[in-house]
């Protein structure tokens, strides 16, 4: 499913480069349930960013099915952002003035899914995370940070995406609402057939996975399972 | 919903923040739409005055001034040889002066002018003018006193005789006979007009008499006019005036109609040449540019404020934009990092900005509307009162007195200016509001575009 080569990402940092992600490599399988770890500015994220094609590698290769995304153009970047990958992130970022509703539904408008689709889609989503019914028409504000990170998950799903990018999905959760939240992708990851890649600096949660991958000064440190 | 309707939500994001900024466009909207219906009402107004003030050239002796008094008058003379030139359809001659009515003390020379003041220049005529200081101008009624204090008890204002080959007009002013008949302006006869005022103030009829340089005129028609300085007047034949005035030959100002507009120029040119030196010649085109220089100076101001206003209007949008966009700049990223193309999030920001802009212009449409028609007024009071005085001006020998000329003239016309808000305006309001929208969201388009993505894992 995904296979990543010799990646490298530097950052100027005045005068000097900084290597943020140092030739790292690693294999996840069809609907493995993998997580990266490592402690801060450890390349986690920047390794995450690079994944779902929100930046560009210095240099390496990131094959998803087969297809290498380092060498896509701007539109197809876009696309591919769009239909193949599904983000969940530490602080939710749902737009604010949409409802819980609206916000699934956004992904599946950029996709070109017709609106009768968007809504039936969207509420079939929402259901499955475990957001009532009430609660669906409700705007982010109005939302507990639990119930947050349920639509932007359900968000992550809109277009039936093969791979997950979650980064530190249950950072601001309390540990039972985390524990929660983890197990809610867990199990979407075994229904939907999903690749979910987590960033956690939780090694109980890191635990849980079908694989985990330790980052250490932006180079692969250790690969576990 | 898609990014149109994301965009007009996104305008009512925060109500205090929205109400402010569509306050502040909505108070240069209005401005500019008040500065583009003044700039086409005066505009208007131009082509108007332009068009009323026909194909005729005035001639008056060189230097002649109504305040002055000097006796340098022309001669018929003179006068036959611009009669014959070409283009020139008609020549219509007057001799003006005043009387003095029979036992009434002067005042040292209070309206100014005057070919003449012989102990022969007196009538049995009393003027219908009714003097009041504070008046104003626009008919004889300002009073000027050198050394101030107060008129004598038997004081009665100057009265204006003219001799005319044209006595269906005073000074271009058609009059209209309301009994009797007209006079011929050729003819050598003591038969004379007056106006409606006079004879009543007199207590005339058709087939009266009264008394002028010694000789005794007989009222033949009494007139009314718009004019209402030549309430104040008495008309009769060219011929007679030289004759009872001692003024043999002699003419004070003369109008020769042109054939056609395109032949004003250069058949002034031509009356010049003939007269040389001895007249000045202005056309109507002329007097009508001196006229409405005035409006000329209003219209561009009007023309730098709106520019200003749409200026103003353009960079409070492109700021606020600026302002939205910087502060959701994390917003920009999760919506790329989902899938959303630049173009689809710039169309939702310019639907942002539309929407705020036509709001303002709503407000300002309202605004505008309202103080289009004061500030229109307000600039040409301004611009006409400070403005410098036209030909004609002042009382004397012309009929109507002080406030009459091009500078009367432009003041009286000028407050019939109304600045109307047609539909035509409204639309082209909205058109330029939208426009103007669009270009300061357009370059917030290219911020949009410099957002990276990866920007929402920014603070994670």
């Amino acid at each position: 499913m995904l296979q990543v080569k010799n990646l490298k990402k530097s950052f100027k940092s005045g005068d000097t480069i900084v290597a943020a992600v140092n030739g790292i490599s690693i294999d996840v399988k069809d609907g493995e349930f993998a997580s990266i770890v490592g402690r801060s500015g450890s390349g986690k994220s920047t390794l995450l960013s690079l994944l779902g094609a929100l930046d560009k590698p210095t240099s390496g290769e990131i094959k998803v099915d087969g297809q290498d995304i380092t060498s896509l153009h701007d539109r197809e970047l876009i696309k591919y952002r769009c239909q193949r990958i599904g983000f969940v992130f530490q602080g939710y970022n749902l737009v604010p003035n949409l409802t819980a509703k609206e916000n699934v539904m956004l992904p599946m408008e950029f996709g070109g899914v017709s609106k009768n689709e968007r809504q039936k889609r969207a509420q079939k989503l929402l259901d499955q995370v475990g957001l009532k019914a009430d609660k669906q028409k409700r705007k982010p504000a109005k939302l507990s940070g639990g119930e947050q990170q349920r639509v932007a998950i359900a968000r992550a799903l809109a277009n039936n995406p093969k791979l997950i990018l979650a980064d530190e999905p249950t950072g601001n959760l309390d540990s039972q609402t985390g524990e929660m939240i983890f197990d809610l992708l867990h199990s979407l990851s075994k229904t939907e057939k999903t690749t979910i890649i987590v960033v956690t600096h939780d090694q109980a949660i890191a635990g849980k996975t079908d694989s985990v991958f330790k980052l250490k000064d932006g180079k692969l440190d250790k690969r576990n399972k | 919903m898609n990014a149109v309707t994301r965009g007009i939500r996104n305008a009512f994001r925060n109500i205090i923040r929205t109400s402010s900024i569509v306050i502040i466009l909505g108070l240069s909207m209005g401005l500019a739409l008040s500065m583009l219906i003044a700039n086409k009402a005066v505009g208007d107004k131009i082509v108007a005055v332009k068009a009323s003030v026909g194909n005729t050239v005035t001639i008056s002796p060189a230097g002649f001034s109504n305040f002055s008094q000097v006796n340098n008058a022309l001669t018929t003379s003179q006068l036959t040889k611009v009669n014959s030139l070409a283009h020139v359809t008609q020549l219509s001659e007057n001799l003006t002066d005043r009387l003095t009515t029979i036992g009434s003390s002067q005042t040292s020379n209070p309206f100014g002018g005057g070919n003449s003041s012989s102990s022969n220049n007196q009538t049995s005529l009393s003027s219908p003018v009714t003097l009041n200081p504070d008046s104003g101008g626009g008919g004889g009624g300002r009073l000027f006193l050198s050394g101030g204090g107060g008129l004598p008890a038997n004081f009665s204002p100057p009265i204006s005789i003219i001799g005319t080959t044209a006595p269906n007009q005073i000074n271009g002013t058609d009059i209209t006979i309301s009994s009797g008949k007209s006079i011929n302006g050729s003819l050598d006869s003591n038969n004379s007009l007056i106006s409606q005022d006079m004879a009543s103030k007199n207590n005339l009829k058709v087939g009266s008499t009264f008394a002028a340089y010694g000789a005794n005129l007989t009222v033949a028609g009494i007139f009314t006019t718009t004019n209402r300085g030549a309430s104040n007047s008495v008309i009769i034949s060219l011929p007679a005036e030289q004759r009872l005035s001692g003024q043999s030959g002699e003419v004070t100002s003369a109008i020769a109609s042109i054939d056609s507009i395109d032949n004003l120029s250069s058949a002034t040119s031509n009356i010049k040449t003939t007269l040389g030196s001895s007249a000045d010649v202005v056309s109507s085109v002329d007097q009508a540019n001196q006229a409405v220089q005035p409006l000329n100076s209003v219209k561009s101001i009007s023309l730098y404020s709106l520019i200003g206003a749409i200026i103003a209007g353009g960079i409070i949008i492109l700021l606020t934009m600026v302002m939205i966009v910087r502060e959701r700049t994390r917003e920009i990223g999760v919506l790329k990092a989902i899938g959303a193309s630049n173009l689809r999030i710039a169309i939702q920001f310019m639907t942002e900005a539309v929407t705020l802009t036509l709001m303002g212009s709503a407000i300002g449409m309202a605004l505008g509307a309202v103080a289009a028609n004061p500030i229109t007024r307000l600039l040409v009071t301004n611009s006409t009162s400070t403005g410098t005085p036209g030909v004609g001006g002042g009382g004397g020998p012309r009929v109507g007195g002080g406030g009459r000329g091009a500078f009367g003239f432009v003041r009286n016309n000028f407050s019939s200016i109304h600045a109307a808000v047609g539909w035509n305006i409204i639309i082209d309001g909205f058109i330029a509001a939208i426009v103007i929208a669009l270009i300061g969201s357009g370059v917030v388009s290219l911020f949009i575009s410099k957002v990276r993505p990866a920007e929402v894992l920014r603070s994670e």
